[in-house]
Order: structure tokens, then sequence, then C-alpha cells
């Protein structure tokens, strides 16, 4: 691994001894510059000594999903980073602690960031890339194999979304439920949309949410990945539910499509709770270890 | 005025915490430390935690979060927010090392970090703990609930157009809402407060609160059951007695909004009352 440039290091007497207290800790958190504003990092690598295996870049869900899928992500890094693989976590544009506002963010903005990332791990790991989405995310490194079309890259997806359109209306239904719980009058997604449309951000959930992030959102689909050989997809289900577990049709047809194009795509099954929506912080150890597994087999 | 945000890891009994500082060029002596309540991580729900950081240091008050052992992306095993008071310590620590200047820190916490941040007061008398920011704490037992839904739910119910038509349309279950009703009503008298040998974590908060000499700023939501549970408790309880009009201490009630302020208005409103609250500190 190449040095930290001077910008990825701690300024004087903010790092001095708490980070050499820390030495054991894998991880390393620092403030990523970018033309537009700095952007929050957590970086986890190997043990000293291991070869690197893969680097791999997480791309995290949109607005409170981020929040709730936090900890299993750390847990995973960490993992990953045991097992050999550099995994970098970023906050995009106006997300978690990076700069901006919510509002500030658009969907050209995240793609910029997902390549700055890339690019980032790539001046430093000579090693096969995994793009490693949840949810929204996995839309993200989706349109990213598209904008960098030279660089080759395996895909990791958490729980996938497979159309952006319907998940702009989800997340446009929790306005509705709110409305619905502060008596409030009704509003439909149809009006919420038709104000992104007219230009105006919507606040959903203490979100503002800016019509360049919805319609990119709403654009946003798995199809046509480019120089990608394996795509991951894994599926959080039930208790009891994995064995005979059949993925959703359009995740089914996905995969599929995919195939047909001559990847690698796979999806499986793992059991525990619906972290990404849960209020209480909920671990599922299964998904971490199928996903060490997946990523030392490709 | 201008500030810079800078990742720490900050050392905790053997494990790196992750935390973000906002550093204003020039850092007032008044620092502040948001103690994470509930699920959360650092940043809060819909960055609510991010944006008061910043607000404040654009006003000139260094602000650190950070994520308890356990909790987002710091490393240790996960513990309540009773067990924190070695993590707040250290965050302390950090904070005041990474800004010098800074004399004393207000911990600022809300629902569970609220609690946590008493209950840190209270066992730990860190003078250097110059004021409180306690947002909806969180005092919930079995009896404060059913108080609390008593008081709350049945009366609101008894105003709603809904539940009348219910009651004549014979969908109203009577026999089962008046045994809720009866339950309730006994668990609200049963004071399971004050049993046990162990001292519960709503008894030291009220103690840290009366004894402690700093200053506190209680922030309440005016649509959030926390806070009414925290008010109720505060004017039933013997232990809160007078304690919400001790000197030093002031309520700023937040109209309309919810527990985590989720709209713009009501996170603006939170955030000019610590701002303001902030300003009256004597260097």
């Amino acid at each position: 691994m190449r040095p930290f440039p001077p910008w990825a290091r701690w300024p004087t007497g903010l790092r001095s001894k708490s980070a050499q207290r820390c030495s054991q800790a894998v991880v390393d958190a620092f403030f990523l510059p970018t033309p537009q504003g700095e952007r929050f990092c957590l970086l986890h690598v190997p043990p000293a000594g291991q070869p690197c295996r893969g680097a791999v870049l997480y791309i995290h869900p949109l607005a409170e999903e981020l929040n709730r899928c936090r900890r299993m992500a750390s847990l995973q890094a960490r993992a990953l980073a045991r097992c050999g693989f550099a995994v970098l976590q970023m906050d995009l544009l106006g997300c978690g602690d990076s700069f901006g506002d919510f509002s500030d963010a658009t969907w050209d903005a995240w793609l910029s960031d997902v390549g700055a990332g890339r690019q980032w791990l790539a001046q430093r790991y000579d090693a096969p890339l995994w793009l490693w989405g949840v949810r929204a995310g996995c839309l993200l490194a989706a349109a990213s194999t598209r904008q960098q079309p030279d660089v080759p890259a395996r895909l990791l997806m958490w729980q996938p979304v497979v159309a952006g359109r319907q998940h702009l209306q989800q997340f446009l239904r929790l306005r509705q439920m709110a409305e619905v719980v502060q008596g409030g009058g009704k509003v439909g997604t149809d009006a919420l949309l038709k104000q992104l449309e007219q230009g105006q951000a919507v606040e959903v959930a203490g979100y503002a949410l800016a019509p360049g992030l919805a319609q990119g959102l709403a654009e946003a689909t798995l199809d046509a990945l480019v120089n990608v050989r394996q795509v991951v997809c894994l599926e959080v289900v039930a208790p009891g539910q994995a064995q005979g577990y059949t993925a959703s049709p359009a995740l089914a047809a996905q995969i599929q499509r995919w195939t047909s194009a001559g990847i690698a795509a796979q999806t499986t099954a793992v059991e525990g709770e619906a972290f990404w929506q849960l209020p209480e912080a909920q671990l599922c150890t299964a998904l971490v270890d199928a996903t060490v597994a997946a990523l030392v087999d490709a | 005025m201008q500030f810079t945000e800078h990742a720490l890891l900050i050392p905790c009994q053997g494990d790196a915490m992750v935390g973000v500082l906002s550093r204003p060029g020039t850092p007032s002596t008044l620092g502040l430390v948001v103690v994470v309540g509930g699920p959360q991580y650092r940043v809060g729900s819909h960055r609510q935690f991010v944006l008061l950081a910043r607000r404040l240091a654009s006003a000139g008050y260094p602000v650190l979060r950070f994520d308890y052992r356990g909790m987002g992306d710091s490393e240790g095993e996960a513990r309540g927010f009773e067990s924190i008071d070695q993590d707040i310590a250290a965050a302390i620590d950090a904070l005041k090392q990474a800004c010098p200047s800074v004399g004393g820190v207000v911990l600022w916490g809300l629902c569970d970090g609220a609690a946590a941040a008493l209950l840190y007061c209270g066992a730990t008398r860190d003078a250097r703990v110059a004021g409180l920011c306690l947002l909806n704490p969180w005092v919930r037992s079995e009896a404060t609930l059913a108080r609390t839904h008593l008081k709350h739910h049945y009366s609101a119910r008894l105003l709603q157009v809904d539940f009348w038509k219910k009651v004549f349309s014979g969908k109203f279950r009577v026999l089962q809402s008046l045994r809720e009703l009866w339950g309730n009503f006994q668990v609200s008298r049963s004071g399971a407060l004050h049993q046990g040998a162990e001292s519960p974590f709503q008894v030291r908060m009220a103690q840290a609160l009366r004894q402690y000499s700093g200053r506190v700023l209680l922030l309440l939501s005016a649509n959030d059951y926390t806070a009414k549970e925290f008010l109720e408790t505060a004017s039933t309880d013997p232990l809160w007695s007078g304690l919400l009009h001790r000197p030093g201490l002031e309520r700023v009630d937040v109209d309309g909004a919810d527990h985590t302020f989720s709209r713009q208005q009501w996170r603006a409103s939170a955030e000019q009352a610590v701002l303001q609250w902030m300003g009256t500190f004597k260097p």
C-alpha cells in the first residue's frame, strides 16, 4: 500500500497520541477532498504483511437506510479487511459526515463521488475492484460501471433495489405516512412527484430531496453493466425462509438478463432481520459470513 | 465564522471510537459533545447532529460527535446508554486535546443520550461539564408508560370523532378496552420505579439533576411521547419534585416537533434555542 498523501492525514496535533494508541485498529478515518467539498471516508486494511485480495468500495443506501445499515456495514468492512480486502467506505455528497446538505445531492454528483472513490482505491491497491452496493447503492454501482467502462469491476449487492422509480415512490410514501400520523392533509405521491418535476425539493422524513436526485434515481436501473464479469447478490429473508428461497420476479428477471449478457450472476438468501428497515439496530451475522465467503471464493 | 471538520479516532479502553470534530477558526472556550442516543450513530436521524454541529461551529463553538463503543463505526462490544461513562470521558478528553482553548464542555443528548449525559454527571461529577442540554430525556419504565398512556391516549381518544363512530357502530371492543385501561391503571400505580436493590437509571437521573450545579437546557418536543412521559414523571414522582424549577434550568418547548425534530423548521428552532442558551455562558 502506498503512503497516504498529506491531505489524507489528520492535521498535526489531532492525530498525535490517539492514533498511536489505536495502532492495532485496521481502520483509518479521514476527509477526502473533491472539487465539491470533502467526503468522509473510513478505510479498513488487511493486517500488516497480508497481501491484498481485492479492493472494495462501499456504496451506501438512501437517507435513513444509510444510518440503519451503518453498524452492519462497519462489521462487514472489518470482517472483509481481516480476510485480506481493503475496504473504503465513503459518505456521498450531503450524506453522513460528508460536506453539504442532503438537498445539495444530485444523482450525477453521487456518481462522480463513486468515481472518486474508485480512483482513490485504484491508486493504492493493485487488486481486483469490488463495488459493494446496499439497496439504492446497487443502482449507483451499476451506473458507475457504465461511467468507467475501461476499468473492470465485480459487483456485490445487498438487498438490491432493482428499479429506481419504485424506490423513489416508496421513499415519497414516507412523507404520506408522516402526514397521516401528524394529522395533516393527505399528500399523494403523485402530487409530490409533480412538485419535483416542477423543480421544487420535497422534504421526506427530515431529508430535503432535490429534483436532481429524484430524477436520476427514478431513471436508474441495474441493466447494461459494462466490463463486469461477476455479480453476487445477497438477500436477507425471514428465519426459516432461506430453504426454497426464490428471488423476487424482478430480481430473477434481472439475473436472467445479466446471465444472457455473459455475466456470472447469482443470488443467495440468508436468514435474519430486515436491518435496513428497522429503527432498532439489528445485526445479521449470517450475511457477514456469506459475504466474506462469496468474495473469498470469487 | 469558518470552520473545518476533522475525523478522529478516540481511544477508549483499548478500542477506537470514531468521531468527527467541527472546529471553528477561532474556537470559543466553550465546547459541546453530542452524546448519541437510541440506535443512532454520530450523524443522527436525518443528519440532525451533523447540521447542529455545523451551525454551532459557524458560531464559534467546537463540537464533537462520536459513536460510543459498539455503535456505528466504533470498535468494541455493544453496551447500553447506562454504561458509557468511560466513552463520554474519552470524548471530552479528545475535544479538549484537539481544542486546547476549550475550558468547559456542554453535553448535548437526545432521548437516552440525554439520560446518559445526566448519568455521566451523577457518576463522575466531572467538573469539566459546564452545562447539560437535554432533549426529550428518556425515563421510560412500565409505570411511566402506563401513566402517560392513561393521560394522553385515552383522553385524546374521547375527543376523536372516529372513536365515537366506532362506539356507536359496535366496532369498539368495550370489554377489551376496559381491561386494557384497568391494566394500565394498576401498573401506573405500582411505583415500579422505586423497587429493587440497585437504583434504576431513572432514579439516578433525578439524583444527578439535583446534585448537578451547572446550567441545564431542557428542550422538549411538543408532539413526542418520550417528552410527555418525562414531564409526567417529573410532575408526579416525588424524586423529581421541584427539579424542573431548580435554579439554572431553562425549559424550551418546540411547537409541533416530533421526537427527532424531523422537519427543517423544528430542527432550526431547536438549534436556535441551543445557540441562544450557549451565548449566555460567561467565559
